[in-house]
């Protein structure tokens, strides 16, 4: 069991770095983002359940041939209420390490889904009097500011806005493609595929990989959202919504917004190519990858 | 429910064009082509009040409301809620159209202040 817990130990470790990185730093990403989002869910869930696993696993070692059989020990020792012999101070170390991750990693995200839950209430409640129903588009909301902003509010009763800014920046066609796109976030719960990410990154920020995963993985969700948009709309129509928007970002002179118009220079790239999504075999990589990534830790923790 | 966004506009408008903290019997007559009855008003100035958007006073016999706030000041708000929802900045609040990295945010928290 020593061996799998060092095993263990170096996928997760490999996997919350040089893998995480490597693949926020990827290019293929962009032609296939819900195969690269997949492959990111299972990077994230693998290397917290390989991290995890090693310290359980080191830990309750001298118990046991294998984790199952030794927790089986751990509960009959404990329901008798004598101390497990084996149990040793690195023991106890390692148990002690896999449960203070397994704490701030927990803790990290459920503060981070009840700031979020709070926060979206105190939102709707103001923008369900500030923002007025927008007849034109059914279930749409106007906010009566000139910056050009469009955006969604997740959650069970998601709300859709945009301000009087992007109406009178964009085209009836342009609109149609900006709300297809924050539509798309809506449906495929874009919110909750990014919050594990959030808590990821948060929970170790100096560990690059962890929080280059964050930035990579929204960027995705983005590229995700205008794939969807553009088989509704035209991909001039959205190409056109973000040139304006974006471009209207460079507000009257006075901040010149030129990353956020590069990040939008970087979609528009890829809106400008006439992506054809990849043959199957290729798609078929990533998403095996994922499945594979998976099932190789949750294996080696259960096997008898 | 899909009235109660539209009566809590029409409140607040009362309240904005007002002059003064007004009584519930005096939203009541200022929207009085809609007949509503004294509770729905009550009730929806109590709402407006939760959302922190109406203050209550009270005067010898009457609670006085009052807008605790223009309608700019509170689209800038959300305005500001919106950008820094942005993905990279913790909470999932809001999604703007792209990620617009923290740098520029600031640039636009500024000219919304």
């Amino acid at each position: 069991m020593i061996s799998n817990s060092a095993a263990l130990l170096v996928l997760g470790v490999l996997l919350a770095e040089p893998v995480s990185r490597a693949l926020a730093a990827a290019r293929w990403p962009a032609l296939d983002p819900t195969g690269a989002l997949l492959l990111w869910q299972a990077v994230g869930l693998a290397g917290g359940l390989a991290l995890l696993g090693a310290g359980v696993s080191f830990g309750l070692a001298p118990l046991g041939p294998s984790l199952p059989a030794a927790v089986g020990a751990l509960a009959g020792h404990l329901r008798r209420w004598d101390w497990p012999a084996g149990l040793g101070p690195w023991q106890l170390l390692a148990l002690a390490a896999a449960a203070a991750l397994a704490g701030r990693l927990f803790g990290i995200l459920g503060l981070a889904v009840t700031r979020t839950l709070r926060a979206r209430r105190r939102h709707r409640d103001l923008l369900d009097v500030l923002a007025t129903p927008w007849p034109a588009m059914a279930g749409a909301r106007v906010l009566a500011h000139p910056l050009p902003v469009a955006y969604c509010l997740p959650g069970l009763r998601s709300r859709l806005v945009v301000s009087e800014g992007t109406l009178a920046a964009l085209s009836p066609a342009e609109l149609a493609a900006v709300l297809a796109h924050e539509r798309a976030h809506l449906r495929e719960r874009h919110d909750l595929v990014v919050l594990p990410f959030v808590a990821w990154g948060a929970t170790a920020p100096w560990v690059p990989g962890m929080a280059r995963a964050q930035v990579a993985v929204a960027a995705l969700v983005e590229m995700r959202a205008d794939d969807v948009a553009r088989a509704r709309v035209s991909r001039l129509a959205l190409a056109g919504a973000l040139r304006r928007v974006g471009g209207a970002a460079t507000l009257s002179g006075r901040a010149t917004l030129t990353s956020f118009s590069a990040a939008v220079r970087g979609r528009l790239d890829r809106l400008d190519q006439q992506l054809d999504s990849p043959p199957l075999t290729l798609r078929l990589v990533p998403r095996l990858a994922a499945l594979a990534l998976v099932a190789v830790p949750t294996a080696v923790l259960l096997a008898p | 429910m899909a009235g109660l966004g539209e009566l809590e506009r029409a409140v607040m408008d009362v309240l904005w064009a007002a002059p003064a903290p007004c009584t519930a019997r005096d939203v009541q007559d200022a929207l009085a082509q809609r007949e509503l009855a004294t509770t729905t008003v009550l009730t929806v100035l109590g709402r407006l009040e939760r959302k922190g958007l109406v203050s209550r006073a009270r005067d010898s016999r009457a609670h006085r409301y009052q807008a605790s706030g223009t309608r700019e000041d509170h689209i800038a708000t959300l305005m500001r809620d919106a950008l820094e929802g942005a993905p990279d900045r913790g909470a999932v609040l809001v999604r703007f159209l792209g990620g617009m990295p923290p740098e520029e945010q600031a640039a636009l928290r500024d000219l919304l202040r």
